[in-house]
């Protein structure tokens, strides 16, 4: 990789060499042919349009000493008195002076352009060879394949050449906790030569003006806020100044630094909203533990309190009453606790269903079971369709849903008419619906019916609307929870002729094979 | 001779409240606080006055439930029931396996308690002694001696698989059986995760014998862990 320096001083090709001789070959020839026919005037500006042809093609300092040898020449050859390098008058030593005037500043003009020309394609190579790095960078996610990119971009930027220091480039990155990533080896003095790179955010090594002894430079890798890791390059031998190139590397690591900052911006966004999000569930949870639970737990207190302090002033009858409110209200406790817990479960990230094949029977008849547990007088009637599909569920959650929603049906949907559960397949779904003939959901609460309780956002300003919503609480919205892990979705609708019908959707997923075919008669 | 109970629970006012309330239901009870005070009992029971069953707790001061579990079953068939704070399944069905009788979650009714522990008593010693061989329930007989089933006094037709399946469940009526058990005794060990098998069969057997299917009274659903044929004590 040739450096600007490099230009000056160097052809940039043997060719161009042979290319320079070939012309002032030519030059000298016409010149030679032409001596009879043309005065000396004349085969001097020959001359200066040969050395200015020559000029693009060789190093300035070969052009400069060919202009003044070829000048030297035409003295010899051409000036009278020829086969001298006298002048004999004096306004051919003014021709030869501007001769050589015009030449030597042709010259220098060519050899200036032709590095301007340089100077502008290899700022191109480099602009495009940073924009791949971009690019490169952008596929890659993970901080160790960063690194390793731009330990290669590093590498061909800044080749080892031959009998240079064989050791490839070494990256380290260090996250906010503070842990170190290393890519590629790096000696005990080097590491803690990118240490204190990374610590300072500045290059070190030579031609920075800090460690410029050492025999590798350290390049911070730096973004806007901080500096996010430190490169290691080691310096070819032999070569003593800054490298031309060193902004070029340290334009590579900037941009893997920019990077690292945008990643960690990033990942820290997401953890503040997985934080928020933590926090709003806390919350909502606490709210609900604080009045939900609060209810039953002071109509136990109540209720155990009066047995405890008054057991000799009641009746018989008194005390059958109270232990079985204290019964009832510590079963309906305990159903709000595992509604609480089950919401917190399935809000926390990462959580693993317990799905498999389940009847529908298989989630009405426990649901069934516990109604008639918690309130023998309540009626519930279930219609399921024949040939319903299995479900891949988590049979316990579609169980503590169907719960919630008969038992909200029983606090809510009147105990005239029975709650209705029924179950049929709807295209690829299989539809649960349960409905009452209750007074339905008050207009204000009908939107937001399956959000979470959230007593604490709504204040104390609307107390109204908190009163009201106060049966529903965590139930409804767990419901949804339960619903959405599923795949599958919950509504409401007002029931036609009066009540409240609530419908839960469920995806059917393509059955496994059928179980061997059995004999037909056994027993 | 009143039936003794080990009662291993942590929790003292729990303790103190069963401890109560199984003295008054007749029996002789023992409580221990731990692992270790659960083992000194056990170690030291008089022969003529054993246990016939065993209370257990899952999260103990000095260690695990299960391992005492593991323990008793290598050399006792003594019923194990486990009473734990815990939901989830997955260790449910692991203790239903390692052998445990049944499990109830706290909280739980002393009703609840009492009937489980019935019907775990009943079942002591099935070792030695044959399984049940005749149910009747929910207006079905089962007899399994004569392989006849019956629902309100007219025979009913199984096929192989749902008589094999249901007198799985007779076998140990009013305890749960888990999924694992019934599918690798009845159609083998191979087919633990042909869940839908059990759920295809099951929905035949009930169409037969229940009432109202998806009202069942007979074929007991346990979500997530398994079934239990009723039983007039449950």
């Amino acid at each position: 990789m040739p450096t600007p320096a490099d230009l000056f001083t160097a052809p940039r090709t043997p060719w161009s060499g042979a290319l320079s001789l070939a012309i002032w070959a030519v030059t000298w020839g016409l010149m030679l042919a032409l001596d009879e026919h043309m005065d000396l005037a004349n085969l001097a500006l020959l001359l200066v349009l040969g050395a200015a042809v020559a000029a693009i093609g060789s190093s300035r300092r070969l052009a400069l000493l060919a202009c003044a040898a070829s000048v030297l020449g035409f003295n010899y050859a051409f000036v009278p008195p020829r086969g001298t390098l006298t002048v004999g008058l004096h306004q051919h030593a003014v021709l030869l002076l501007a001769m050589l005037a015009v030449s030597g500043i042709v010259t220098l003009l060519m050899s200036r352009l032709r590095w301007h020309a340089a100077q502008a394609a290899e700022h191109a190579r480099r602009s495009d060879r940073l924009r791949q790095f971009g690019e490169a960078l952008r596929a890659i996610d993970d901080p160790a394949g960063q690194a390793r990119t731009l330990v290669a971009a590093l590498q061909a930027e800044w080749p080892a050449r031959s009998g240079a220091d064989p050791s490839t480039p070494a990256v380290l990155l260090r996250d906010p906790q503070g842990t170190e990533h290393w890519t590629g080896t790096a000696a005990a003095d080097d590491a803690d030569g990118l240490r204190l790179c990374l610590e300072q955010g500045r290059a070190l090594g030579p031609g920075t003006g800090r460690y410029e002894e050492r025999a590798a430079w350290y390049l911070p890798l730096r973004g806007r806020q901080a500096t996010h890791g430190a490169a290691l390059v080691h310096r070819p031998a032999g070569l003593a100044e800054a490298p031309a190139a060193l902004p070029q590397l340290q334009a590579l690591c900037d941009q893997l630094g920019s990077v690292r900052e945008r990643q960690l911006a990033l990942d820290a966004a997401r953890q503040a909203r997985e934080q928020a999000a933590d926090h709003a569930l806390r919350n909502t949870l606490l709210t609900a533990i604080a009045h939900d639970h609060r209810t039953p737990l002071a109509t136990i207190l109540g209720a155990a309190s009066a047995l405890h302090d008054q057991v000799g002033r009641l009746s018989a009858e008194q005390q059958q009453r109270l232990a079985a409110t204290i019964v009832d209200e510590a079963g309906q406790l305990a159903r709000l606790t595992d509604n609480t817990l089950q919401l917190a479960r399935l809000g926390s990230p990462g959580i693993a269903l317990q799905t498999d094949w389940v009847a529908v029977e298989d989630l009405v008849g426990p649901v069934l079971a516990r109604a008639r547990r918690r309130d023998p007088q309540h009626r519930i009637q279930a219609r399921l369709d024949p040939d319903l599909p299995l479900l891949r569920v988590d049979a316990v959650l579609l169980v503590q849903l169907l719960d919630n929603l008969l038992d909200n049906a029983r606090q809510h949907g009147g105990r005239d008419v029975p709650v209705e559960l029924l179950a049929r397949r709807d295209g690829d779904a299989v539809c649960l619906v349960v409905q009452d003939r209750g007074p339905g959901v008050p207009a204000a609460l009908q939107d937001r019916l399956f959000e979470r309780f959230q007593r604490a956002a709504t204040g104390p300003a609307d107390p109204a609307d908190g009163a009201g919503r106060s049966g529903a609480g965590l139930g409804l919205a767990l419901c949804r929870a339960i619903a959405q892990a599923h795949g599958g979705e919950i509504g409401w609708r007002p029931r036609r002729g009066g009540g409240s019908r609530f419908e839960l959707r469920l995806p059917v997923q393509a059955m496994p094979a059928d179980p061997p075919a059995d004999e037909p008669e056994a027993a | 001779m009143s039936l003794g109970v080990l009662l291993v629970e942590d929790d003292r006012e729990l303790r103190h409240t069963l401890h109560q309330a199984l003295q008054v239901e007749g029996y002789r009870v023992a409580a221990a606080a731990s692992l270790a005070d659960a083992r000194a009992l056990l170690a030291h029971a008089p022969a003529e006055a054993g246990f016939d069953l065993v209370l257990l707790d899952l999260g103990l001061p000095d260690g695990e439930g299960s391992t005492l579990l593991a323990e008793l079953r290598q050399h006792a068939s003594t019923p194990v029931l486990v009473i734990s704070a815990r939901m989830d399944e997955g260790p449910k069905v692991q203790l239903l396996d390692a052998g445990a009788d049944d499990y109830l979650i706290k909280p739980f009714s002393l009703a609840e308690l009492l009937a489980r522990m019935r019907v775990a008593l009943r079942h002591r010693g099935r070792a030695a002694r044959p399984a049940t061989l005749r149910l009747a329930v929910a207006g079905v007989s089962i007899d399994l001696e004569t392989r006849r089933v019956q629902r309100d006094g007219q025979d009913v037709h199984l096929t192989p698989t749902e008589y094999r399946l249901l007198a799985r469940l007779v076998q140990q009526a009013g305890r749960v059986v888990t999924h694992r058990q019934l599918l690798v005794d009845v159609w083998g060990p191979e087919y633990t995760h042909h869940t839908h098998y059990l759920r295809l069969y099951m929905a035949q057997l009930r169409a037969k014998l229940e009432a109202d299917p998806a009202d069942p009274r007979l074929l007991i659903t346990e979500p997530g862990v398994g079934y239990r044929l009723a039983d007039n004590d449950a």
